[in-house]
């Protein structure tokens, strides 16, 4: 149980018919970091998260989150984890505040620290003036606001949050930011996938890049950018995609003739 | 697809390059059916057959009003029948939102169009597809039977027009009224139960039908004497005003439908020119409504048991009333389970034991519980550790059925013994409704967890695609299942009735039912438990389809 390890993933494969999503992961995401899961779209970050958190099964491999094996001692890890998942709905027919209440309930914390909590979240989310409307009202930012109070309702050692930010307008990006930041100062760990690079440098404090299923790098923020400029221009190198000038067929385009 | 799009991109600005947009749209109109038709071979297969059941429909009333020719009443018929087309065309666009694309104005919002040349494509567009060939053929036989001389028959070739052209325009005009609730949520959830609005109207007709074949087509008289001054109704009243020599009143009539027909151009114009010139307002929040529901919501909780399964309870309630899909399978089968036993009582044909209906109908709910949740299962998944966790889960969603299923059955058995005064017999139809919904809840628990599958969100499927084979598996396998397990109640309810001893121990069957059903509930509940717990990544896997 004593590890300094949050989550260790072993040998992780899962396949789709003939594709193959995630291809052999071994990866270990310390404690109480920051933590940014990076690769472009299809790279198999979501299926990752997924099985990870035993939303989907893997083919092969193992997971412990905590010490814990994702698969065997379920009662412990899924108390300890929260998630905000993407491309999964909300239960969206209720209100932001019923939902949270449902998910806090669900989760068997008492119904009075349910509602305590629930206040809190909801105001410092700013959706107080909207936590008696239907979830499906809710836009973008709303959602994954509401979906990031129901993850922390029951104040879990780790957070995974899948493309946190996706979607989201400056400002409640800044609200998420601030109540994660928060969160980690207190020891706690996160771990959220994206493919907006300066958000990632600026947020995290350990990254691993993700390319066609596999791992490309991991470590420390300094230790993947290496000698390049930006995170954005060594995540450009490790995935291969140098050298591909955009743009130079497109000589008519901008000024000159219409 | 492609090409017609390009061509409305690359013609830059029509009406200043003094061409005209409308075979652009109509071809865009073409592409667009064509592109719909192309994506799947089930969707072409479906399009024909609807196409050509449509047609024979038509066909057969054409040849019907032809033979009709010269009828007493047939200038009533075909009037109120213009009209009741007339109103399928007002209303199919609120039910049917997503049906033509190029109805939507707020896609071609981004290109230089000016209203008037618009409106003209856009109507030409619409008499392209099934519904205007449908309505042509409709009109014909109606403006044919009515029409004698000459006169008549030059005349039924303008009112066929303007006919055509006022449905067409009036379809438009609501839809365009109504392109924002259309687009909105609330719209959405409208359509997905306009499937019932539409089965509550069919039998609303079929009443009427029965009523006027008994006392016959006279009564219709003097409703048309009105309706023959409505447009576009007014047109057809028109060629049977000619064939009667009334020439001013054909005048007046023909007048008439075609001043409906700019006006409605006129008011589809101005709200195309509003909906494409103000912003969509839709996302933005609106004012605060604060502590609306927070009474209701505080009362519901109260009332229900504390920890899981109340949290449960709640939430599966709330749902029946606010989902729209949940809501509709709900109000089909309480309907269901009222008409056939009480109606069937009402015309004398009836048996007690109908009013099982009630429970089997509504035990029907039980089924596909996580499939209902749609990919939202996820946030249950997450909480359910062992198969302790998913017993409660599912004995909280059986409960929350039961809180409906339970009275409504018992009401509905009552109901139903009142009218037949077959009151001995009640507790033993009691007994037999409580054990059948006891083996439903069971089976339903138990294939929830083995055979889950997804309910598309939109539309007025209940079943992803791929998957009908195994909600078929679910459910008649269920439903068969069902009926062996509640065998031994049905025997002994058989054994009452044939023995000679019977009707005095028939009573014994309403507790031995009841406890029956919840026994087998129970067992229900605990075999599909652990199946459930073990299977949590899978179940979600087979939700998340919709």
């Amino acid at each position: 149980m004593v590890s300094n390890s949050a989550v260790r993933v072993q040998g992780l494969w899962k396949r789709f018919g003939q594709q193959v999503a995630v291809a052999g992961i071994d990866l270990e995401l310390p404690a109480g970091k920051f933590i940014g899961l990076v690769g472009p779209n299809g790279a198999g970050k979501t299926t990752t998260l997924s099985m990870v958190t035993g939303l989907l099964r893997p083919d092969q491999g193992t997971v412990e989150v905590v010490g814990h094996d994702v698969w065997r001692d379920p009662v412990a890890v899924k108390a300890r984890i929260g998630v905000l998942p993407e491309g999964l709905r909300l239960f969206e027919r209720l209100s932001g505040r019923e939902l949270l209440s449902y998910s806090g309930r669900l989760r068997g914390l008492p119904g009075a620290e349910v509602d305590r909590r629930a206040t809190q979240l909801l105001d410092v989310l700013d959706l107080s003036g909207a936590q008696h409307k239907l979830v499906v009202d809710y836009s973008t930012g709303m959602r994954k606001k509401i979906g990031l109070a129901c993850a922390l309702l029951h104040n879990p050692e780790v957070l995974f949050l899948d493309e946190p930010f996706e979607g989201v307008d400056p400002v409640s990006a800044q609200t998420i930011r601030g109540v994660l930041e928060r969160y980690t100062a207190s020891g706690a760990t996160v771990v959220f996938s994206s493919h907006v690079m300066e958000l990632v440098e600026s947020l995290c404090d350990w990254v691993a890049v993700m390319a066609a299923g596999r791992i490309r790098a991991h470590g420390t923020l300094a230790e993947v950018r290496g000698q390049a400029p930006s995170l954005q221009r060594a995540f450009l190198e490790l995935v291969g995609a140098q050298g591909r000038e955009a743009g130079s067929d497109l000589d008519w385009l901008g000024g000159g003739t219409r | 697809m492609s090409t017609a799009a390009n061509t409305a991109v690359n013609t830059t600005s029509p009406s200043a390059a003094g061409g005209s947009i409308t075979p652009v749209v109509v071809r865009l109109k073409l592409s667009l059916l064509r592109g719909g038709l192309r994506r799947s071979g089930g969707r072409r297969a479906a399009y024909i057959a609807s196409a050509v059941v449509a047609l024979l429909f038509a066909v057969s009333q054409l040849l019907g009003m032809i033979l009709l020719r010269g009828h007493a009443h047939i200038a009533s018929v075909t009037v109120l029948g213009t009209a009741v087309l007339a109103l399928g065309w007002a209303v199919m666009p609120l039910f049917f939102p997503s049906g033509d694309e190029t109805l939507d104005p707020t896609r071609l919002v981004m290109l230089p169009l000016r209203p008037q040349p618009l409106v003209r494509a856009l109507l030409a567009a619409s008499l392209v597809g099934i519904g205007p060939l449908f309505t042509v053929l409709l009109l014909t036989g109606c403006v044919i039977s009515v029409a004698h001389g000459a006169a008549a028959y030059a005349v039924a070739v303008l009112a066929l027009l303007l006919a055509l052209l006022v449905c067409v325009a009036l379809a438009r005009a609501v839809a365009a009224a109504n392109t924002r609730l259309l687009t909105s949520r609330k719209g959405r959830d409208l359509a997905v139960l306009s499937g019932l609005v539409i089965a509550i109207g069919a039998q609303l007709v079929n009443f009427g039908m029965q009523r006027l074949g008994s006392s016959g087509l006279g009564r219709l008289d003097p409703v048309a004497d009105v309706v023959r001054w409505v447009p576009p109704a007014s047109a057809v009243g028109a060629v049977d005003s000619v064939s009667d020599g009334s020439y001013g009143v054909a005048v007046a009539q023909l007048a008439l439908t075609a001043a409906a027909l700019a006006a409605l151009l006129t008011m589809w114009a101005r709200t195309l020119t509003r909906l494409m010139t103000s912003p969509d307002a839709s996302t933005l929040q609106p004012a605060d409504t604060a502590a609306r529901d927070r009474s209701r919501t505080g009362g519901l909780t109260r009332l229900l048991p504390s920890g899981r399964t109340g949290t449960v309870m709640e939430r599966s309630l709330r749902y029946v009333w606010r989902d729209p899909k949940t809501k509709a399978a709900w109000v089909t089968s309480l309907a269901i389970g009222l008409i056939v036993p009480v109606f069937n009582a009402l015309q004398g044909t009836g048996s007690l034991y109908f009013a099982c209906f009630a429970a089997g109908m509504l035990g029907i709910q039980m089924y596909n519980q996580f499939g209902q949740d749609t990919s939202a299962f996820w946030m249950v998944a997450l909480t359910i550790s062992t198969p302790r966790d998913a017993y409660l889960e599912l004995r909280g969603r059986a409960l929350a059925l039961l809180v409906v299923t339970l009275p409504y059955a018992t009401l509905v058995t009552v109901v139903t013994t009142a009218l037949l005064g077959d009151w001995p017999r009640l507790p033993e139809v009691l007994g037999l409704s409580f054990s059948l919904l006891g083996a439903m809840l069971a089976t339903g628990a138990w294939t929830s967890a083995r055979f889950p599958y997804s309910i598309p969100q939109e539309g007025h499927k209940n079943v992803a695609p791929g998957q009908a084979g195994l909600a078929w598996i679910a459910i008649a396998g269920g439903m068969v299942s069902a009926a062996l397990l509640s065998s031994p109640v049905i025997a002994l309810a058989i054994w009452a009735n044939v023995s000679a001893t019977g009707d005095t121990w028939s009573w014994l069957l309403l507790p031995a039912g009841a406890a029956y059903g919840a026994a087998i509930t129970y067992a229900g509940l605990r075999l599909a438990a652990p199946r459930t717990a073990a299977r949590l990544p899978e179940i979600l896997t087979s939700v998340s389809k919709g």
